[in-house]
């Protein structure tokens, strides 16, 4: 009698675990339940990682539901966002007054991130000071042998001026000094990455989230650019990653954002190599 | 009956008229979005200032450069590989070997651009960088070797066309006069027949001029003025292609509505060129 | 000597691009290239969505491809017979500039004037009006526009004159001429007009970089949403792939739109043998 009781005491025990699992894993996503429609996203290229794998998972859950996501920099975010030509505009940099004021932004904070001097692994170079890397943005020094490298010249890879990434290392690591005109210009966060992967003489900036084995982060004035040292504050050229709406997120739109601040969202940052804020 | 006649001609007469609607609306269209910088009298340093937009300056100087040095690049290196080509197709082997080069050259026209602009990144750019030990390969040189290629069939066909109306008694007497084919493409093909090979050369830079891909993807897209041709450079099309997918209405956005303005009218003009040649040619 | 370099020279460059994309990419093409870990019947019946695959983008560019030739061939085929059959020599001249003109518009700029009417048709008319499919579409109708145009009035006027003037001399009128006879009789010529059309829609990037083309849609659900493109696809991953994997399709993407734009000059160069072969035996 008692063996019994135990058993079935384990039993509904395990019954409640493996239901409130299923209730757990499937929370998020519950939410999507019964929508449909078009959800168009936008903006900052550093957001895509986890912004795809969110939309991949609502998607796969509810088939009804379009989501589609374009790149184009934190500027072509806010604007398009502010104009009506998204549902959810993304920025890595905080939208400024004026811009809040002009569409009535309202902005969603769901992670931080670093940006960081990037260089090809095959370089010998990975440290530098600050002035250093003002002094090659701006020109002045071109050769990495000025800097007890190889005899090659130093190729600048830059963003555009909408990038957040871009405005984020012009004004914490740069010092807002000059970037000179004859750097390379790419369009996103991928794209620098790749190039920088591509050229061994390369330097460019990354956000924090994209760096992996294929290119080196550069250390900073002796602090090393990774999630610890952005966490503790210790790397100061970070930046949170905002997800705008024109007016309260309504919607579909409420309902990712929500997605994305929920704990699966935010371990969804964390594994895509973002401190999650929650 | 009647009736049936006149509707139909009213129809086919009101597509044509739309069709030449829409190639004056496309001029009117970038005429009117760059009228707001037009008006501040802005113009003369837009086409004349360096860009930087974090002083408040938006040249396209640089990117007019860019475009004609690509272009004209591309076609220094595929005019006189076309050439030869042709002169293979028509006159020394017009039989299999010059068939078989036409229908690969017919082929290549139908290769996307993008697929150079692709295998530029990945094969041209980083040989480009090794052989010349300086910058990262994205450059004016890899850009227009590219163009060179996508240009050249536009080229070949034109010349074989216009090589191929060139008398065969002119051809046959200075066989028999034992000129050297060199002497025979100089002295005989290219005097007669220099109308078509101008109007394949218009149209050719009028082609590489208004390429996106290949320039965006391999020529480096920075923003001053090259120095060699090594050096990285931007193109009006490229610039088109960055701003747009990343800004929407400042000053920026606005200027490139006068690189399609530029676009526009400096490929007409070749239009209009080519057809002048040719109605002279008539004549 | 000279042709032979100049052949042999374009015949290497041609050989490496298409070696190149052949020996890196042929063991990237297989069915998870196109449907990833999605099942086949699931992906056709949009019972799920295909991620990380090339089949929405392969739909996408299908979809823009049927759209815009719907667009561009009526009104194409119209002002072609208006050009060959009714326009008066003035009129000819004036819009047989406006189609060379329009056909010698760069691309990107066509893609800007898609663009600039969105938005202008955004702000003044409907926020629900986006850059999508259709818009896409329409300007790439305005591409391939100029080369229908001028393939039907080509055709039509190269008909030989017996073949032009017999039904009217037996009373038909003019209408019943082109429908019963001119148009039937060039038709090989005009398909394989519309089939190069056709590679131009599939190749061209410019054009729907600007006008709505992304890089995660999904299989397009209507025409007023984005979409993805093969084109676009080797563009993106050229520029952002973050592994090798992903690199490895974009070589497939790019193997695959060769192999389209290949198979396209294939069937019009059948087509136009099939024609060689009436007009030898025929009429």
């Amino acid at each position: 009698m008692n063996k019994r009781f135990i058993l079935i005491k384990c039993l509904m025990a395990m019954t409640v675990i493996i239901f409130s699992y299923g209730i757990c894993s499937a929370s998020g996503l519950d939410a999507f339940k019964g929508e449909k429609g078009v959800l168009r996203i936008s903006g900052g290229t550093a957001h895509i990682p986890v912004i795809m794998e969110v939309a991949k998972r609502i998607m796969t859950a509810n088939p009804d539901i379009q989501i589609t996501i374009a790149g184009g920099g934190s500027g072509a975010g806010i604007k398009q966002v502010g104009e009506g030509l998204v549902n959810i505009g993304n920025s890595g940099r905080l939208p400024t007054e004026i811009e809040v004021e002009k569409y009535n932004l309202v902005i969603y904070k769901w992670a931080i991130d670093g940006v960081a001097p990037v260089v090809n692994p095959k370089n010998s170079i990975q440290k530098l000071s600050s002035k250093e890397l003002q002094d090659i943005y701006s020109g002045k020094i071109t050769n990495w042998k000025t800097l007890g490298g190889e005899d090659r010249s130093i190729n600048i890879y830059t963003r555009d001026k909408s990038s957040g990434t871009r405005e984020v290392f012009w004004k914490k690591a740069l010092g807002k000094g000059d970037i000179f005109g004859r750097a390379n210009f790419v369009a996103s966060n991928g794209a620098m990455k790749s190039a920088v992967t591509n050229d061994p003489y390369a330097l460019g900036y990354v956000s924090v989230g994209y760096i992996d084995n294929s290119v080196a982060p550069v250390s900073l004035d002796n602090v090393a650019p990774s999630l610890d040292t952005v966490k503790t504050g210790e790397y100061k050229v970070a930046r949170g990653l905002f997800s705008n709406t024109k007016g309260t997120a309504t919607g579909l739109a409420k309902k990712f954002i929500d997605y994305l601040l929920s704990s699966e969202g935010q371990k969804l940052a964390a594994e895509k190599g973002f401190i999650p804020v929650n | 009956m009647l009736f049936k006649e006149n509707i139909a001609r009213i129809v086919f007469l009101s597509a044509s008229i739309l069709s030449a609607v829409a190639t004056l609306l496309i001029l009117g269209f970038m005429i009117l979005l760059s009228l707001p910088v037009l008006e501040t009298g802005m113009i003369w340093g837009i086409l004349t200032d360096p860009w930087s937009p974090d002083h408040g300056r938006f040249g396209i100087l640089a990117m007019i450069v860019g475009t004609v040095y690509i272009s004209s690049f591309s076609l220094l290196i595929s005019f006189p590989i076309s050439l030869g080509c042709s002169f293979f197709i028509q006159i020394i082997h017009p039989d299999s070997p010059g068939r078989f080069l036409k229908l690969l050259v017919q082929l290549m026209t139908a290769i996307p651009t993008v697929i150079y602009g692709f295998v530029g990144v990945f094969l041209l750019v980083p040989i480009v960088r090794k052989v010349f030990s300086y910058g990262s390969g994205m450059s004016i040189l890899s850009a227009s070797l590219m163009l060179a290629i996508l240009i050249s069939p536009t080229m070949i066909l034109f010349f074989s066309q216009s090589f191929a109306r060139v008398p065969k008694r002119f051809l046959d007497a200075t066989e028999a006069l034992g000129a050297t084919s060199f002497q025979k493409l100089f002295y005989v093909i290219l005097p007669n027949a220099w109308t078509g090979v101008f109007t394949g050369l218009v149209l050719a830079f009028g082609r590489a001029m208004g390429d996106t891909l290949i320039a965006l993807m391999i020529s480096g897209n920075s923003v001053v003025l090259p120095s060699s041709i090594l050096d990285s450079a931007r193109t009006l099309t490229a610039h088109i292609a960055m701003i747009i997918a990343a800004d929407f209405d400042s000053i920026e956005f606005k200027t490139i509505f006068i690189c399609g303005g530029v676009l526009y009218i400096m490929t007409s003009c070749g239009i209009l060129l080519a057809r002048f040649s040719v109605k002279k040619r008539v004549r | 000597m000279f042709s032979w370099c100049c052949a042999l020279l374009l015949a290497t460059g041609f050989m490496f691009i298409v070696g190149f994309l052949v020996v890196k990419g042929y063991r990237g093409i297989n069915l998870e290239l196109i449907f990833a870990d999605t099942r086949l019947l699931d992906a056709f019946f949009l019972k799920r969505q295909v991620f990380g695959g090339l089949f929405p983008a392969i739909i996408g560019t299908l979809s823009l491809i049927l759209l815009s030739i719907g667009f561009a061939l009526p009104l194409g085929l119209a002002s072609g017979i208006f050009l060959a059959e009714y326009a008066s020599p003035r009129l000819k001249s004036f819009f047989s500039l406006m189609v060379d003109i329009l056909a010698g518009i760069p691309s990107i700029v066509v893609g800007l004037f898609g663009f600039s009417i969105t938005i202008f048709l955004h702000h003044f008319f409907s926020s629900q009006i986006f850059p999508c499919l259709l818009i896409s579409a329409l300007s790439l109708a305005f591409l391939i526009l100029p080369y229908i145009i001028k393939t039907t009035q080509v055709a039509i006027e190269s008909l030989p004159l017996q073949v032009r003037l017999t039904a009217p001399s037996l009373g038909a009128t003019k209408l019943e001429n082109i429908i019963f006879v001119l148009l039937p009789s060039a038709l090989s010529d005009i398909v394989s007009g519309i089939v190069l059309a056709i590679g131009r829609c599939a190749e061209d990037t410019a054009v729907i970089m600007l006008t709505g083309v992304v890089a995660t849609a999904g299989v397009p659900r209507s025409v007023f949403s984005n979409f993805e493109a093969l084109p676009f696809y080797i563009y993106y991953i050229a520029s952002e792939y973050s592994n090798s994997s992903e690199l490895m399709k974009g070589y497939g993407a790019a193997l695959i739109l060769l192999l389209i734009s290949a198979g396209l000059f294939a069937l019009a160069h059948w087509i136009k043998l099939k024609i060689e072969q009436k007009t030898r035996f025929g009429y």
